[in-house]
């Protein structure tokens, strides 16, 4: 009997030592799973965003209505200005009809002004075409561009890009004159993946027949969300009878105060992006494809997109940096002069410019020179006069 | 006739302070028509800026002025429009000078044909009287002064004006016969600008015939005379190119100039005929078309002077006209120069047969030049098609001119040695035709 207790007894040591070991082994099989799952999240460094409003005359008020809104979602959750491509097709803010200068409104009753003050737009007017947004998406673009008009991001940059205008099955109208295709879209998004321009690529689209813009993608890691499905119009939300146009698109206001409640930790992810705006709000249905992204959208923050790796937060507040050390302003006393700012046509002295007198040279033509063009103008000068006739100068 | 000159003087020095001081200076200074990318002011000003940055100033493709041109306004920047009016004046003096010479030339030869009866009977009224060639210098003068064409180059400050200035005294020394003061003057404004190259030929004959060696291939002295002239020019424009290396110490100044002017890479468009052609071509055939242009304004020389080996001065006045007509980038500033000896032939007129017609298509396209322009650059309902219109026709205008001129001298001389009645055979009036 004492051999069966010390068995009994290894057996129950075993048995615990087997349990520790599977407990153990579970955890250590977590530890890949974790470390599979930390595979499996975006490794981005760096997030872009490109905006492009394509639409211009008044009345397409909306659309840049929508493209600022989202910029200011962008801006607000930590996307820096250098990193953003704002393409505004048409100055809404200062166009003549505006009743409010220097404003752009989202919601009806001005609530908000999506405008602001440090709205910074790098294609402007007449310079958002086709061909300058596929050169800022290829990357082709003149040596003379300055760098807020260049898509700088590498591979492993997250990409967000933003259309809204007017569109039809397979198409999006620029400037009333010309079109990009859904072809041409997709091969500008393979030659970015062929040249590492982007690790993952959130394309959203708010246009009449939209889904048919992402019908063709190719390239692996994009995502694409459309307002609305092909043979649908997108339709627009609320007029402002102040203003007098409709302000914005109703997926993008929808997305927008989606994008509100988001704040740069919110851990939301893409499948609630995707429930934004049902048929019954929007009236048309939008779609999105996700086929061609290697992650489970529900792994997927907004934040990958929309907001920055950096979790940049812009303030609008102000720093004093004075010191009040006592004697450190006494070697600095109030003598100045008690000087009137300047008006602003003052500060350019266009008139001492003009009238100031010229500079000193500092070049002189060498000695060499100058002796030798006079030795040589005097040798003419007697070969053909002779020196005899030398004395009727003195 | 100094007073009447002082007074034309005086007179187109106070058109051109006036323009000076009025608004329009700014605009005709950037007319392309008076403004060429060899001799606009604009790049004076830059070359010399650039100077005293330390910069050389052919390192760009904007400064194609000679070197001598840089030491002259380097001391004369301020009183650049005092220099321009001054070299005006001395152009017109110059050619007052010459003309008055060479209408006593003309005379004295004159009267030796008519005495050695070489001219026919009937030919009286074709004579030139000393009467009617009394005004002539002071015509030119006037004409050269007074030209709407001469004052816009000038008010313009266009260094044209320098080229045609030496161009003038280079007439004016050969005029007088002296072979060395022309061959310096002649290497001067080759040196400039590369084209009056072309007026060697005209030189040497005059010189010869002043110094009546006969023009004879087998003649020993007429070979000796050549020989001697053609050192002189070259040895003079060597000197001042090797000169000009002292300026700046490097050779910059030959590519930056004389391949400019040669290979006219600047497609500006101006009055001439390069600009349209070049940018029209496809790269592959721009060498062979380039010299093709460039031969064509040399070619003239070798027939014009076999034909007008007994009329130098003629000789200079149409090779002059080609020169402004088929130079890569002409101004209206060189067609002045060559207008401005248009009264010495004012006996021609007679037999001018289309003077009305190309003196309407010469004013009408100096008035439409600005309005295409305006039409193409700034309203844009036009396109350089139409510009070039224009300057088409405006070359041709001027082609016409000149071989309408060539024409009635050539017959003048016709009628004076074969009499003014000329009948063919059967007794019938015959009519000059040129072959």
């Amino acid at each position: 009997m004492a051999a069966a207790v010390p068995g009994a007894s290894r057996a129950r040591a075993a048995a615990a030592l087997l349990l520790l070991l599977g407990c153990c082994g579970a955890a250590l099989a977590s530890g890949p799973q974790d470390q599979a799952e930390q595979f499996f999240r975006s490794g981005h460094t760096n997030n872009w965003a490109v905006l492009v409003c394509t639409s211009r005359f008044w009345f397409n008020y909306r659309h840049v209505a929508n493209t600022l809104s989202v910029y200011r979602s962008v801006k607000r959750l930590g996307i820096p200005d250098s990193h953003i491509v704002l393409m505004l097709a048409d100055d809404m803010a200062c166009n003549p009809r505006n009743p409010k200068p220097a404003t752009v409104f989202s919601h009806k009753n001005m609530e908000l002004n999506v405008y602001g003050d440090d709205v910074e737009v790098d294609y402007r007017s007449y310079e958002v075409t086709v061909e300058n947004f596929l050169r800022v998406l290829t990357g082709r673009i003149p040596p003379s561009t300055p760098r807020s008009k260049r898509l700088l991001s590498d591979d492993r940059s997250n990409i967000l890009i933003y259309m809204t205008g007017h569109g039809g099955n397979g198409f999006l109208k620029f400037q009333d004159s010309e079109e990009i295709t859904n072809v041409e879209l997709a091969d500008a998004f393979e030659q970015m993946w062929q040249k590492r321009r982007y690790n993952e690529l959130l394309f959203i689209i708010d246009t009449c027949q939209g889904a048919s813009m992402y019908e063709r993608f190719y390239s692996p890691n994009i995502m694409a969300l459309a307002s609305s499905q092909v043979g649908e119009d997108s339709l627009s939300h609320q007029p402002d009878l102040g203003i007098g146009v409709h302000l914005m698109d109703r997926y993008t206001f929808y997305v927008l105060e989606f994008l509100e409640e988001i704040h740069p930790a919110s851990q939301t992810n893409m499948n609630d992006l995707f429930q934004v705006c049902p048929k019954s709000l929007c009236v048309s249905t939008p779609g999105h494809r996700t086929d061609l992204f290697q992650r489970d959208p529900q792994k997927v923050l907004i934040t990958d997109f929309f907001g920055s790796v950096r979790k940049v937060e812009i303030t609008t507040e102000t720093l004093s940096l004075h010191r009040d050390v006592a004697g450190f302003e006494s070697k600095f006393p109030e003598e100045e002069l008690a000087t009137e700012p300047l008006k602003y046509a003052e500060q350019l002295p266009v008139a001492q410019i003009i009238h100031q007198k010229p500079k000193q040279k500092d070049w002189h033509p060498p000695g060499g020179f100058i002796l030798g063009l006079w030795a040589l103008i005097i040798m003419v000068f007697f070969k053909t006069y002779g020196i005899k006739h030398m004395k009727h100068v003195f | 006739m100094a007073a009447p000159l002082v007074l034309v003087v005086l007179a187109a020095v106070t058109v051109r302070a006036a323009l000076y001081r009025s608004s329009l200076a700014v605009f005709i200074a950037e007319r392309v028509e008076v403004a060429s990318p060899l001799n606009a002011w604009k790049r004076v000003v830059e070359g010399l800026a650039l100077l005293d940055l330390g910069v050389s100033p052919y390192s760009g493709a904007i400064f194609h002025e000679t070197p001598l041109i840089i030491y002259l306004f380097h001391f004369l920047i301020e009183y650049a429009e005092l220099v321009f009016m001054i070299t005006d004046v001395l152009t017109a003096v110059a050619l007052y000078l010459a003309i008055q010479d060479f209408n006593k030339v003309v005379f004295k030869k004159q009267k030796l044909l008519i005495e050695l009866d070489k001219y026919a009977p009937d030919v009286a009224e074709l004579i030139q009287t000393p009467m009617e060639m009394h005004y002539i210098p002071l015509k030119v003068a006037l004409f050269y002064l007074l030209n709407p064409y001469t004052v816009m180059s000038c008010v313009a400050k266009s260094t044209c004006a320098i080229n045609n200035s030496v161009i003038a005294f280079f007439i004016l020394a050969t005029i007088k016969g002296s072979a060395f003061l022309s061959a310096v003057f002649l290497a001067l404004a080759t040196y400039q600008s590369l084209y009056p190259l072309t007026l060697f030929a005209p030189a040497l004959l005059y010189l010869l015939q002043r110094q009546f060696i006969p023009i004879k291939l087998k003649s020993k002295s007429f070979w000796l005379y050549t020989m001697q002239y053609a050192s002189l020019y070259l040895c003079s424009l060597v000197v001042i190119i090797c000169l000009s290396f002292f300026l700046l110490n490097s050779w910059d100044f030959i590519p930056s100039v004389y391949g400019f002017i040669l290979s006219v890479p600047d497609l500006t468009p101006n009055i001439g005929l390069f600009w349209y052609f070049f940018a029209e071509m496809f790269e592959h055939f721009s060498l062979f078309f380039v010299c093709v242009f460039q031969i064509n304004v040399f070619f003239y020389t070798i027939p014009l002077a076999i034909k007008l080996k007994e009329h130098p001065v003629f000789f200079m006045f149409v090779q002059l006209a080609i020169i402004s007509i088929f130079k890569s980038y002409p101004t209206l500033g060189d067609v002045a120069l060559y207008m401005a000896f248009l009264p010495v032939w004012s006996h021609l007129y007679r037999f001018l047969r289309n003077i009305f017609i190309l003196s309407c298509v010469l004013i009408f396209c100096s008035f439409l030049f600005p309005v295409l322009w305006h039409l193409w650059i700034y309203a844009g309902s036009a396109n350089s098609n139409f510009y070039y219109a224009i300057t088409l026709t405006f070359n041709i205008g001027q082609i016409l001119l000149v071989s309408d001129y060539f024409y009635a001298f050539l017959r003048r001389e016709y009628y004076l040695t074969h009499g003014l009645h000329l009948t063919r055979q059967d007794g019938t009036e015959a009519m000059l035709v040129l072959k």
